[in-house]
């Protein structure tokens, strides 16, 4: 086995936009090596003498091995670097594809429902698009995604095309009213009640800030929804990506190597423990 | 198995004979001073042979005597540092890795605590798969031990099942028995190879039962009189008790001395240092207990001290069985020794499986 430290790719940052004041979307070509990544992995990306932070992949290129695209939200050293110095240009370092994958297979033949919060509807958007390549492999589809306000919406320019997916359902919410804003004004999870998935059979992708996740699960119980088919992309403070430095560790599960993603059931005991 | 007898002089005989017949240099605890320390060990007079510690909660003392246990080192020094390099790299991500030049190295005697971490670590980053641990790993080509007829205060191998004999992992061991009796036994085809250069003679029965009788009453010292199961199990219980977390941690002040003596932690945080148009890589241990374990730009997924120390804690009994299954305290006491209040790792599974077990 190779060492997974040294394995760091070149890339060069062929294009960017700016998604919201704090958040941008960087695609990296990848100049020396090469990956396919599934929906729901992450990489560690590198930026020289400040560090690596541990990034979700945010979009899928299939059949283009040496491109890699990532949304980064500005909070630390690192992602304050990606924000304010990294141009279309710019090199940085690609370390990956990390962790597990949403469990699309299992997921066939069955509904989808997505919840999402702020920044966690970055590793969502791979499986939405994929959603969309592959349509005939799903039933009922629904969408909820929640922003502060309608401007920290990530992707507002796909967002009409989300909308447009056959069979399915596609709701936004903000947090408070905004002048011209004409949908939902609330917590996404109260998104929830308005779901027309079949609760039964129906496999639930969330991601978003762990408090916004835990309140919906609380929630898709109480609807009815099924505990082993509910997936939550978690996050802690990842290092290394691949088992080693121990810092990612929730309760006896390895972030990085165990997860990102945990099935409900796997992890219910640990969820609303504070601090473990 | 078969036994040998020898005396003090065989011991450091043996020292010789491994250091010519492997070539290799010989780590392993070393005095210093009027300090042990855990390091390559020069010449024979290093050897703690006229030394003896004692080990109490938040106490550690060094004096002439007979039955050393151990210092606040490990072979964690040698297998998993506190500081390593990983890589350099240049602005251009240029990627620069270390030779790997280790000479070969035997571990000359450590304790069978000290045999039981290195387990758990091969296990650990043989699952996890840890190029820089494995190749120090790879150097080490023998493993002399020295089992503990006199063990400290704090010790509880034998509760753990890693201790005071050796059990298994090396490939001789000796035991002090006293100035004019050691006694020596094999545990691998390069042990017998050694015996028989040092030319021992078998023990004879009464050689043996000495040492069976300081055996037995060290084993009965380091036991806590409470199945390793039952903490298991009252720990896993006892996850969500705020409350009793918070009183067993509540003289903790976060100092994460325990994660760095302790020859099993190895929680990292990875950082840059530059150093010209070069910037190294360089990967430290970070206590569990520290404030930054947890801390990430924009947030704290352990901000309370209690989640700190219940983490050691439930790593050590709890986690590290389901990671690897094998525990991952292996009863040596330094985390209890080298806490500057005392915390006592012992009276903290105690209070835990009194309330939880059964």
């Amino acid at each position: 086995m190779s060492n997974p430290f040294t394995s760091i790719i070149k890339g060069v940052v062929i294009n960017e936009i700016s998604e919201t004041t704090t958040t941008k979307t960087i695609t990296i070509k990848l100049v020396n090596g090469s990956m396919n990544p599934m929906p729901g992995q992450f990489n560690m990306l590198y930026v020289f003498g400040l560090g690596e932070v541990p990034i979700s992949i945010s979009n899928l290129y299939p059949g283009k091995r040496d491109i890699v695209e990532h949304t980064i939200r500005f909070v630390g050293a690192v992602t304050r670097a990606m924000i304010k110095a990294i141009r279309v240009g710019s090199q940085i370092g690609v370390r990956g594809p990390y962790g597990n994958k949403w469990p699309l297979e299992e997921a066939e033949g069955s509904d989808i429902l997505i919840v999402s919060g702020g920044i966690g509807f970055a590793p969502l958007r791979p499986v939405v698009k994929y959603i969309i390549m592959n349509r005939e492999r799903f039933r009922r589809v629904n969408i909820l995604y929640g922003a502060r306000t309608p401007e920290e919406f990530l992707y507002k320019y796909e967002l009409e095309e989300y909308s447009k997916i056959p069979n399915s359902k596609f709701l936004l919410s903000i947090d408070k009213p905004y002048p011209g804003w004409t949908g939902y004004v609330g917590f996404v999870t109260d998104l929830i009640k308005y779901t027309d998935v079949d609760t039964g059979n129906s496999y639930t992708f969330v991601c978003g800030p762990e408090i916004m996740m835990k309140v919906a699960v609380k929630k898709l119980l109480e609807r009815g929804f099924r505990k082993d088919k509910i997936f939550l992309s978690m996050e802690r403070r990842m290092r290394c990506g691949v088992g080693i430095c121990g810092t990612c560790q929730f309760g006896h599960l390895f972030v990085c190597k165990n997860g990102p993603i945990f099935r409900y059931s796997e992890i219910e005991n640990y969820i609303n423990v504070e601090g473990i | 198995m078969q036994l040998y007898r020898g005396g003090i002089e065989d011991i450091i005989n043996i020292y010789n004979i491994v250091k010519e017949f492997l070539k290799a240099d010989v780590y392993g605890y070393k005095r210093y001073g009027n300090s042990l320390v855990f390091d390559f060990i020069e010449s024979s007079s290093e050897l703690p042979i006229d030394v003896h510690v004692v080990q109490r909660p938040g106490f550690y003392r060094v004096s002439r005597g007979f039955g050393f246990i151990h210092s606040s080192h490990s072979p964690k020094n040698l297998l998993y540092p506190f500081k390593q390099e990983l890589f350099r790299v240049d602005q251009e991500l240029n990627i620069k890795t270390l030779e790997n030049s280790l000479k070969p190295v035997i571990l000359f005697g450590i304790k069978p605590c000290d045999v039981a971490a290195i387990n758990v670590f091969d296990k650990l980053f043989g699952n996890n798969f840890n190029p820089y641990y494995l190749n120090r790993r790879r150097s080490v080509v023998g493993i002399v031990v020295e089992e503990c007829l006199n063990p400290g205060e704090t010790c509880f191998c034998s509760t753990m099942g890693t201790g005071p004999d050796a059990r298994n992992g090396f490939d001789l061991a000796f035991a002090k028995v006293d100035r004019d009796l050691v006694i020596f036994k094999a545990g691998s085809s390069l042990g017998e190879k050694i015996v028989a250069k040092a030319n021992l003679q078998k023990a004879s029965d009464d050689d043996v039962k000495r040492y069976e009788i300081l055996l037995e009453e060290a084993k009965r010292k380091t036991n806590l009189g409470i199945g390793v199961e039952d903490i298991q199990t009252s720990l896993e219980k006892s996850i969500t008790d705020v409350e009793l977390w918070r009183k067993v941690s509540e003289k903790c002040v976060g100092c994460a001395n325990c994660n760095m003596v302790c020859p099993t932690c190895f929680c990292s945080e990875i950082v840059d240092d530059v150093v010209g148009d070069e910037a190294v890589r360089i990967m430290q241990l970070i206590g569990c207990l520290s404030y930054t374990y947890g801390l990430v730009a924009g947030g704290h997924f352990r901000k309370e001290l209690y989640t700190r120390y219940r983490h050691f804690i439930l790593h050590k009994f709890v986690f590290y069985p389901k990671q690897i299954d094998l525990f991952g305290c292996v009863g040596c006491g330094r985390c209890t020794v080298w806490c500057p209040v005392g915390i006592d790792i012992r009276e903290t599974v105690k209070t835990v499986a009194s309330r939880y077990r059964g």
